[in-house]
């Protein structure tokens, strides 16, 4: 049997026991989003494995009252077990689908390689190579040229909490180099550093769409950003309010960002601010030797309180 | 709101470098101000009546004064205000002393800088809320932890004050360092002889529960009302039942257990009494030196035990105690003489530190008061004495004078002299440091009537020469290098902090320095408090002191707890944290942070679980509020908004106002 119909079965035999199951659906080729599963009949939707683009971890927290069935690919369980570390989610009621990857496609790579992408009918990947078809045209195009940008450096590629394994686990093939492209852009000089910044800011329209599609945001309603009360931050489209948003996002994500790249790829304008919430998760590592999303057993270093901590010289500070 | 502002001139402090009438000026056209002056002395009489008088003439609800830290007046200017109707947290104090004038030169930037602090104050007040403190009930009940010199005289004093008093000594009997010293400085007294009544007072007094053989497991709680957890180390004897007549050491046939109480200066029994005056006058087995925890056989002490106390089955026991306050009287402990190697520190058996020494010289000591050098038994008649070993060197990491050894080193001498007449005594010193009362002139009886021979110049080497030791060192005020011979070495070893009192300081949340010793509050105005409400010091722990500035300290640090405790009722500081429920997420970060336990969980209407503050624990660090990534819990006093309205003003307008 195949991924999709091992998924579509175990999905069948635990609906019953669940309120709803997330998965990834929908009629667009290049592209799918999320499927909540209600009935057997929504199984009929389920999309194929390499569009799993998406983190349904996004959903937890507010449907934390419900029973709620979740498939995870290995970047996902990272935010499922980081929600569950700090107590947003309870594990009684979720029911974990572990899903092994092997990369999901970035349709915006697509896009750029194949002209008329927009009109494509089908996709499939096999060994290494992906087809698209389109209604004059069969392209085939190298996987790893259109992976996502996080599937390229994955090192999880097999989901590290689940109730289920869907098919079986894949070997771990070789780690790159974790933050080569943060050793390059802070290799740049200070001035270089801070136009890149302001440019990029300068080019965020403040639509919050990287805030809603982080998994680990469970303020919401109480965001900063929209807080007038205290007002932290004015309705002012200048660069500091947006640069300053940035910032303040990055700040409540250290120690508990998974580099899922949500942000990232929900941004409208395509900004690189993955790039941000980076620096602070290698400070974290670097600091306190911990990342977030891999052990329900450790605690966030920022959960926690230390009188001297072993790599911040205080005295000498 | 209607805003007064004070610039204060103090004097010149400020006045010098700030231009005190401009900034009242700029302060004039500041949001909601509608008085601003300058004062000679705002913390004066006549300057508190003006604040009183502004207040009431000209309405005001809210008071910044521009002068001094407000470490130093705050407190007083809050009740200045007060004392005027407003609620005392209506007060903002701008720092334009040490912020400003104490640290800029040039006036021009200096004003700018203080009318920007002005403004700032001006701008987080505006956001000020009127807070009350509650108030809570206090345990009059003290803890003192530590049973030297100077924990038994602030236990006395606590207990004679009426206060009931609890005293955890790590050791099986109380006296500390005291105890162990033959005579005291600079009357040559017998130390055990002043402080043996203390000890006995400290033991029969009805007020005080004593826990020998025990130290500090945990304490939580706050000023008023800590709960503090004592672990009982087994001592395998059931001191209710034993008598201390001392049978079981006679009989104990393991003889070579290390002895602690004389400083490792020869050996003592498994089981033992440390020395004959010990209070409580229990036994006790040392279990790594006993046959039947290292073997599995003899028992002969359980035989010969006329009142069957001993018990080898006895385990650590953990009891709970309630208090108000606490007293840390830890004292210190000399720093390994095995770090002192170019002296032959645990290399050579006859260079022994000033406390192994003290021991040799008292008659209850391991030799009972015959000088032996320790390798071959013989008298010495050579001693030589090295002073700051350990002790205002810079290449061990050790910049501080320990204190007291230059007045030891001294009485050894005499007591040398008076144990082997014929016996030459030297000592190595760098600066002679007898400033007590008295003092001096015994460091001249020593050199003058005992006729020590005191050289000016550091030991360079201690090395064995002819079954004798060579000591080598300069005499700086001969220019030259020298020579002599010793049978015996005495290093004036440094004082360090107590061995675990690192630990302690962790378990009592109080601050210590670089060499362990604990932190007092203010070094001159608040030397006997913490930072820690309720934890107050006492001796040695706080930095190397002698005997009568240690009983001067367990004295003021009891006075400091009958203070405290003269007061039915305390007020907690409503500077604290307030979680907003609607925004809890009930996620409990800030529970796990909390270094104070403030933070409980609790259920609301709804089912949901949130997070509250216990106010009375809560010492306002703030931890939680930088912690909880929805903003529910903010600190009163220091909200999102106040801080948000000093940043606001400073960064915004920073361009427009630049004096550049």
């Amino acid at each position: 049997m195949s991924t999709i119909d091992l998924l579509r079965e175990a999905i069948r035999a635990k609906l019953p026991d669940l309120d709803m199951v997330l998965a990834w659906g929908g009629d667009d080729p290049l592209r799918a989003s999320p499927l909540f599963i209600r009935t057997e009949s929504d199984l009929e939707n389920l999309a194929a494995p390499h569009l799993y683009v998406s983190n349904l971890a996004v959903n937890l927290y507010s449907l934390r009252s419900k029973k709620i069935g979740l498939v995870v690919k290995g970047c996902d369980s990272r935010s499922v077990i980081q929600l569950l570390k700090e107590g947003l989610i309870a594990r009684p009621s979720l029911y974990i689908f572990g899903l092994p990857c092997e990369g999901v496609v970035d349709a915006a790579k697509i896009n750029r390689e194949i002209p008329d992408a927009g009109r494509a009918t089908g996709l499939a990947v096999r060994s290494g190579r992906v087809m698209v078809q389109t209604p004059e045209n069969e392209h085939i195009l190298d996987l790893d040229a259109v992976l996502a940008d996080r599937c390229l450096r994955c090192r999880y590629p097999n989901p590290l909490i689940y109730d289920q394994l869907i098919g079986e686990a894949i070997p771990v093939g070789e780690i790159p180099d974790l933050y080569q492209d943060l050793d390059e852009f802070e290799a740049l000089s200070l001035d270089a550093r801070h136009d890149f910044w302001m440019e990029t800011m300068r080019r965020c329209v403040r639509c919050y769409a990287c805030r809603n599609a982080c998994p680990l945001c469970v303020c919401k309603a109480h965001c900063v950003a929209d807080s007038r009360e205290p007002h932290w931050l004015t309705l002012e489209t200048n660069v500091s309010q947006k640069w300053f948003f940035q910032v303040l996002h990055s700040m409540h994500l250290a120690g508990r960002c998974t580099e899922c790249g949500e942000c990232e790829r929900a941004c409208p304008m395509g900004l690189p601010i993955l790039l941000m919430r980076r620096k602070l998760n290698r400070e974290i590592r670097e600091l306190f030797g911990y990342e977030a999303g891999l052990d329900l057993m450790t605690t966030p270093p920022l959960s926690t309180f230390s009188i001297e901590e072993e790599n911040i010289a205080e005295r000498e500070l | 709101m209607r805003i007064g502002v004070f610039v204060c001139h103090c004097g010149t402090n400020i006045a010098g470098t700030v231009d005190c009438a401009a900034v009242a000026a700029a302060a004039q056209q500041f949001p909601e101000v509608v008085l601003a002056v300058d004062t000679p002395y705002a913390c004066s009489e006549p300057g508190q009546r003006a604040i009183i008088e502004a207040i009431e003439q000209k309405g005001l609800n809210g008071v910044v004064v521009a002068s001094c830290t407000p470490r130093m007046h705050e407190a007083t200017f809050r009740r200045t205000v007060e004392r005027a109707g407003l609620n005392r947290y209506m007060f903002e104090m701008a720092n334009i002393r040490e912020h400003v004038s104490w640290v800029g030169r040039d006036k021009k930037l200096n004003t700018f800088k203080a009318t920007d602090l002005v403004r700032i104050a001006v701008e987080k007040l505006r956001y000020n809320r009127p807070l009350t403190a509650k108030s809570f009930a206090v345990n009059k009940r003290v803890l003192v932890i530590g049973a030297g010199v100077a924990g038994i005289q602030a236990a006395l004093d606590c207990a004679d004050g009426g206060l009931e008093t609890i005293v955890v000594e790590r050791t099986s009997t109380v006296g500390g360092k005291m105890a162990k010293l033959d005579k005291t400085f600079p009357t040559v007294d017998c130390s055990v002889c002043v402080l043996g009544p203390k000890m006995v007072d400290l033991a029969q007094h009805r007020k005080i529960k004593l826990y020998a053989m025990s130290e500090i497991a945990d304490l939580s709680g706050y000023v008023g009302n800590f709960e503090v957890s004592i672990r009982r180390k087994a001592t395998y004897v059931d001191w209710n039942k034993c008598t201390g007549c001392g049978l079981c050491a006679d009989k104990c046939p393991s003889r070579k257990a290390p002895d602690h109480f004389n400083e490792l200066v020869g050996r003592t029994t498994a089981i033992s009494i440390p020395f004959p005056q010990a209070i409580p006058k229990k036994a006790s087995i040392d279990a790594s030196s006993c046959l039947h925890f290292l073997k599995d056989r003899c028992g002969v002490c359980a035989k010969v035990c006329p009142v069957e106390a001993i018990d080898f089955e006895q385990q650590d026991e953990v009891v709970k105690e309630s208090v108000g306050a606490v007293v840390v009287a830890t004292g210190f402990d000399l720093l390994d003489i095995r770090r002192f190697g170019q002296y032959g520190g645990g290399r050579f058996p006859d260079v022994v530190t000033s406390l192994q020494y003290e021991r040799m010289l008292s008659a209850s000591g391991p030799t009972g008061g015959h000088l032996k050098c320790p390798s071959d038994g013989r008298e010495p008649k050579s001693v030589v004495f090295i002073s700051c070993v350990g002790s205002r060197d810079r290449s061990m990491d050790r910049a501080i004078c320990s204190g007291f050894c230059c007045m030891y080193t001294a009485k050894q001498a005499i007591l040398t002299k008076s144990h082997v007449p014929d016996c030459e005594t030297h000592v190595f010193y760098m600066d002679i440091r007898a400033p007590g009362k008295g003092y001096d002139e015994f460091i001249r009886r020593a050199q003058e009537e005992y006729r020590t021979n005191y050289v000016r110049g550091r030991v360079s080497s201690v090395y064995p020469k002819n079954g004798r030791l060579a000591v080598r060192g300069a005499d700086t005020l001969l220019g030259t290098q020298t020579e002599v011979m010793a049978d015996l070495v005495v290093l004036a070893v440094g004082a360090g902090a107590a061995e675990g009192s690192r630990d302690l300081a962790e378990k009592l949340r109080i601050s210590y320095d670089a060499y362990g010793f604990f932190m007092e509050s203010h070094p001159k105005l608040k030397p006997v408090e913490t930072n820690t409400a309720g934890v107050f010091l006492a001796g040695a722990c706080q930095g190397p002191k002698d005997i009568p500035a240690s009983v001067a300290m367990g004295s003021a640090a009891a006075g400091k707890v009958m203070a405290l405790f003269s007061k039915e009722r305390l007020e907690s500081d409503p500077q604290v944290a307030q979680v907003n429920a609607v925004r809890c997420v009930g996620c409990l970060k800030c529970l796990r942070t909390c270094p104070f336990g403030a933070i409980q969980e609790v259920q609301a209407r709804d089912g949901s679980t949130k997070a509250q503050v216990i106010e009375s624990v809560c010492q306002g660090c703030g931890v939680c509020t930088v912690t909880c990534t929805d903003r529910a819990i903010e600190l009163q006093h220091f909200t999102d908004n106040q801080l948000l309205a000093e940043v606001n003003y400073l960064c915004r307008s920073w361009m427009e106002k630049s004096p550049a």
